[in-house]
């Protein structure tokens, strides 16, 4: 129990923060700046934490505890400072509601409540997760949490079949709770993975709901819910939702105009996963190109996480093998393999259509509404730069496998389900930035009639 | 009299139809996935045993020091996925020892899946028996050292 207390005061310092320094509370309609404040802040507040308990780690390792004190300082403060503040006025609302919005938020909490349903028989049945988390994960963060002059085996090249060189977002913020519980429970990484899928439906719906069309953003909250292989990986507990909540974030973000939150979300990408490193850096290269204006305050966020995983990379766990580093040696025959460009071509279409879940494939919903609604072309910036990021982190990924030095057959079997679930959020902002709002596609009939005025004699 | 101009939003067919199969698709493919998720995790409870580990190493993590660099012996055949998950499994729960597959260690962690004369399995890799704790785990003592 205290330690989900201490994973809510990660997730309460974080919405304080987004509230304070990012002007969420004054997004319209209400509910979507809550959802957007829930799911941001849950992403900043796990992330900054996780990196805080590592620095206090490092720096003062006969105290980890200190960061939590910290925490609660930077809490109090906060939570003082949005007291004294007065709300700014309400940013312009998005058009009028679609009638059915009602039925739509029923049907999102339908569903959401169903797929934790489905979630919580994993808490009995595989409290530990799946091979990943704790062969990689929860065993880095079990050396974190032992502290002293034991953490640093989270990154030692002793550790062959666990990836040391693995950024540390999940595994610092599971040690971090552990260690401020004193106790290591399984509830732990298994409230941080459901925490994660919560914030990324919750971020993505709030975040369309205001920057586009209320409609459109519980249309993509359901959309993602009734993603099976986004929900099945919760149960897994490895960093692949919390890498696809940062990049889904960053994205959203960037649309709201909020760079600097955006930027730092994108950075917790890189300090989450290796392939948020990849995303980082597409991200900043289709904002120079689409979002110039945004960019000083996009790399200015982008520093926070991207600090925290070169120094990592770089001073923590340098040695330790990286993909990059072991798959130079035969970088230029893989490259020249027609046969692996086949292989990976047929694997990627086989990943997407085993998406399906029975016979419903999460592809359908958008291409019905795309059929329904059409695309509008008013946001091409937007649609561009969302679809540009969504391109080439395909693009990037599918060079990944060219080049890697494990056998490729088993990479795609162990990973490519895994890299499609965090691209699929990135996708359905894609799609969700060119569709067309229900809400334009109003028509409004005025009907003139006549009336007795009423007047009090 | 007055003129009361009342204006009447309306929605065209095929966006209304559009958002309610579009919702309609979500809601199958939630129930889809309930099916889905309740059986797989009945079928698949815990398939490499990591929940009895803790139970399985217990006494001996209240034998080795946690700083503790140990190396590594096992009669699973190398390479298969029993003997990877078996490794792996290990290293969880004695964390923050480490385990090294090697036997050259001063403490070597035996790990077995069948019974056997563990002494007499320690001798052909030049290892001493210290303590055998049950359920094929066994504390060697590296001669060498």
């Amino acid at each position: 129990m205290a330690g989900l207390f201490a994973v809510l005061l990660a997730v309460v310092l974080g919405c304080a923060l987004v509230s304070r320094f990012a002007n969420l509370t004054n997004l319209q309609p209400r509910w979507a700046a809550a959802l957007v404040i829930f799911g941001a802040g849950a992403g900043v507040g796990i992330g900054l934490t996780s990196i805080l308990f590592l620095l206090v780690l490092l720096l003062i390792p006969g105290l980890p505890g200190l960061a939590l004190w910290v925490e609660i300082g930077a809490l109090g403060w906060i939570s003082y400072d949005l007291s004294r503040r007065r709300s700014s006025a309400p940013t312009a609302q998005p058009p009028g509601s679609l009638p059915g919005n009602l039925a739509l938020m029923a049907a999102l909490a339908l569903a959401l409540s169903l797929v934790i349903g489905a979630i919580s028989g994993s808490w009995d049945a595989n409290p530990q997760g799946n091979w990943d988390a704790w062969a990689i994960w929860n065993l880095r963060a079990r050396f974190l949490a032992a502290g002293g002059s034991l953490a640093p085996r989270a990154w030692s090249p002793l550790l062959t079949s666990t990836h040391p060189e693995y950024p540390l977002l999940t595994s610092a913020f599971v040690a971090r709770t552990w260690t401020y519980s004193h106790s290591m429970s399984a509830a732990v990484p298994i409230a941080l993975s459901c925490l994660f899928f919560l914030a990324l439906v919750s971020l993505a719906t709030g975040g369309v709901a205001a920057w586009r069309s209320r409609s459109l953003g519980l249309l993509l909250g359901l959309s993602l819910v009734a993603t099976s292989t986004l929900a099945h990986a919760v149960t897994d507990q490895y960093a692949d939702i919390p890498v696809a909540f940062y990049f889904a974030g960053a994205l959203v973000m960037t649309l709201l105009e909020r760079p600097a939150l955006a930027g730092l979300l994108a950075g917790l990408a890189a300090w989450t996963k290796d392939e948020g490193l990849l995303f980082a850096v597409i991200f900043l290269a289709a904002a120079a190109v689409f979002k110039r204006p945004q960019l000083p305050r996009l790399l200015a966020g982008v520093a926070v996480g991207g600090s925290a995983v070169v120094f990592f990379k770089a001073i923590l766990a340098r040695g330790t093998a990286s993909l990059l580093s072991s798959s130079r040696p035969a970088l230029a025959q893989h490259l020249s393999e027609p046969a692996r460009y086949h292989q990976v071509f047929n694997a990627m279409g086989s990943g997407f259509i085993n998406m399906a879940s029975g016979w419903y494939h999460p592809i359908l919903p958008a291409l019905v509404l795309a059929i329904a609604l059409r695309f509008e072309i008013q946001r091409r910036r937007d649609v561009l730069f969302c679809s540009l990021v969504a391109m080439l982190l395909l693009v990037g990924y599918f060079f990944v496998y060219i080049v890697t030095p494990n056998d490729l057959t088993w990479q795609l079997q162990t990973s490519l389900s895994r890299l499609y679930l965090q691209f699929w959020p990135v996708l359905l902002l894609a799609i969700w930035t060119a569709l067309r709002a229900p809400e334009s596609t109003a028509i409004i009939q005025v009907q003139v009639s006549k009336s007795r005025k009423k007047t009090k004699s | 009299m007055a003129k009361v101009e009342t204006p009447q939003i309306e929605y065209p067919l095929v966006t209304r139809a559009g958002v309610i199969l579009a919702a309609a698709l979500t809601l199958w493919g939630v129930v889809e996935y309930f099916g889905f998720e309740s059986s797989y995790q009945q079928e698949y409870r815990d398939p490499y045993l990591i929940g009895a580990q803790s139970a399985k190493f217990g006494t001996f993590r209240e034998t080795v020091a946690p700083n503790a660099v140990l190396g590594y012996l096992t009669d699973a055949e190398p390479g298969s996925v029993a003997s990877d998950a078996m490794f792996l499994a290990a290293q969880y729960a004695l964390a923050p020892r480490l385990l090294e597959k090697r036997t050259d260690s001063l403490q070597i962690l035996g790990n077995f899946i069948r019974p056997a004369d563990f002494a007499a399995v320690g001798r052909q890799h030049n290892l001493s028996l210290e303590r055998d704790f049950g359920n094929g785990v066994v504390l060697y003592r590296s001669e060498s050292h």
